[in-house]
């Protein structure tokens, strides 16, 4: 007779412990971002329909924590990319980026299932874009012409154009720097002169080799006036 | 019969010289790991105190010429470093070996710097800019020093003016190639360019 009593009370209590587990309906799980090294605004991160803005931090340098507005159901699939980027195969192509700027995940996946992770936190790091500095070695006959960006991404040895005989022709040769990220100034200097010959370097965004990376040089897909004018030595 | 038995100690002799080829009993682990800032001859490892390992170009990696077994330990020390560095440490240097461990050895180096000054002569006009590269300064009139950034010793560096000031013309000298460019020695001061103007 006790036992009849026991039994409907453990069932209730069964009953309530189930209906703690989720209220009847599904899990939900928040769509959280995080995103280093943000330095211009433009970037909106898109998943599911829904969008987040990512503006550059208050404090540079620090990461940008955002959360999408909707929490999304244990199953869902989500896959968070830049607003408008083509994605084939999870690989995501333009989209909204920050100005000046590319955005890639970083480590943990920006797709999957919700419920396959603990929590959603997906990463991203942006970099600012460098731009290809070039240019032409007019003249050069001499070896060892080493040419430099100041302290900026190493030395650059350019070799002269040789004929069929390898006998230097003073022909023009093609002179690529290494890429100079957006904002940076640069300044191309001769490291080596090469043997018997004296180089001056011209061109750039203030005729003697130097100049900054900015907006109009961008819209250029970077610079290619550089020109560096051998001659024999006196 | 008497085929069974050559085979079977053809397939043993076979087995111990497939063994012994695999490093003498020392082990079938490769200790290697990854190597950072480094540019130059002059970095030896020890394990255990012995097996000395030079690094060498491209100075990316080095591996041990003696393998370790699982579950040997194994302590990489850092016993010479290159001349332009002030230290060079290992990072998970010190474990028993497996195939986690092993993998998870990094030596990284500072490599020492030195001071790029721009001494300048006579400027009277407003709105000098001078740069190494991407480390741009702006030089108001009657300014006589600019100090710039650090340099990694053997490094090059290459002041240059990015824009002249109202009414003179500047011209960078010196430097080990004399036109404001170089390699940076090793000396304490480092170097001192000038930015004479007219």
């Amino acid at each position: 007779m006790k036992f009849s009593l026991a039994r409907p009370a453990l069932a209730l209590a069964i009953t309530l412990t189930l209906a703690s587990c989720g209220g009847g309906g599904k899990a939900t799980f928040p769509i959280n971002v995080t995103v280093s090294n943000v330095q211009y605004p433009g970037l909106v991160l898109s998943t599911n329909g829904q969008d987040v803005t990512i503006n550059p931090p208050a404090t540079a340098g620090q990461d940008v924590v955002a959360v999408f507005p909707n929490t999304i159901e244990y199953g869902q699939e989500y896959e968070v990319v830049p607003k408008g980027a083509t994605v084939v195969n999870h690989v995501a192509t333009g989209g909204a980026l920050p100005k000046h700027q590319q955005c890639s995940p970083n480590s943990f996946p920006f797709y999957g299932t919700a419920g396959q992770l603990a929590k959603i936190d997906i990463r991203y790091t942006c970099a600012i874009i460098a731009y290809p500095l070039t240019g032409t070695v007019k003249g050069l006959t001499g070896t060892g012409l080493v040419l430099a960006n100041g302290s900026t991404t190493g030395t650059i040895p350019v070799n002269p154009a040789l004929d069929a005989n390898n006998a230097p022709t003073g022909a023009d040769v093609p002179l690529v720097m290494n890429n100079v990220p957006y904002a940076s100034t640069y300044g191309v200097t001769v490291l080596t002169q090469p043997t018997g010959q004296t180089c001056a370097v011209t061109g750039g965004a203030n005729g003697s080799g130097g100049g900054t990376m900015d907006d109009a040089a961008e819209a250029a897909g970077g610079v290619n006036s550089l020109v560096v004018t051998c001659v024999k030595s006196s | 019969m008497k085929s069974s038995i050559l085979r079977a100690g053809v397939v043993a002799l076979a087995c111990a010289l497939g063994l012994s080829a695999c490093g003498g009993g020392s082990g079938d682990l490769y200790l290697t790991g990854t190597v950072s800032n480094v540019t130059k001859d002059g970095l030896v490892l020890q394990n255990n105190g012995g097996d000395d390992t030079p690094v060498t170009t491209p100075y990316t990696s080095f591996q041990f010429n003696n393998r370790v077994s699982t579950d040997d330990q194994f302590n990489i020390t850092v016993k010479s470093i290159p001349s332009n560095t002030s230290e060079c440490h290992p990072i998970n240097g010190k474990a028993r070996a497996n195939y986690y461990t092993i993998g998870q050895i990094a030596i990284t180096c500072t490599i020492i710097q030195h001071p790029l000054t721009a001494s300048i002569k006579n400027l009277t006009g407003s709105g000098l800019v001078i740069v190494n590269g991407s480390d741009r300064h702006d030089v108001p009139a009657g300014t006589a020093s600019v100090p710039m950034a650090t340099v990694y010793e053997d490094g090059a560096y290459g002041v240059s003016v990015l824009q002249q000031p109202t009414g003179q013309t500047c011209t960078v000298s010196g430097g080990s190639s004399g036109n404001g460019s170089g390699i940076m020695g090793s000396a304490t001061e480092g170097v001192t360019v000038t930015v004479t103007c007219s």
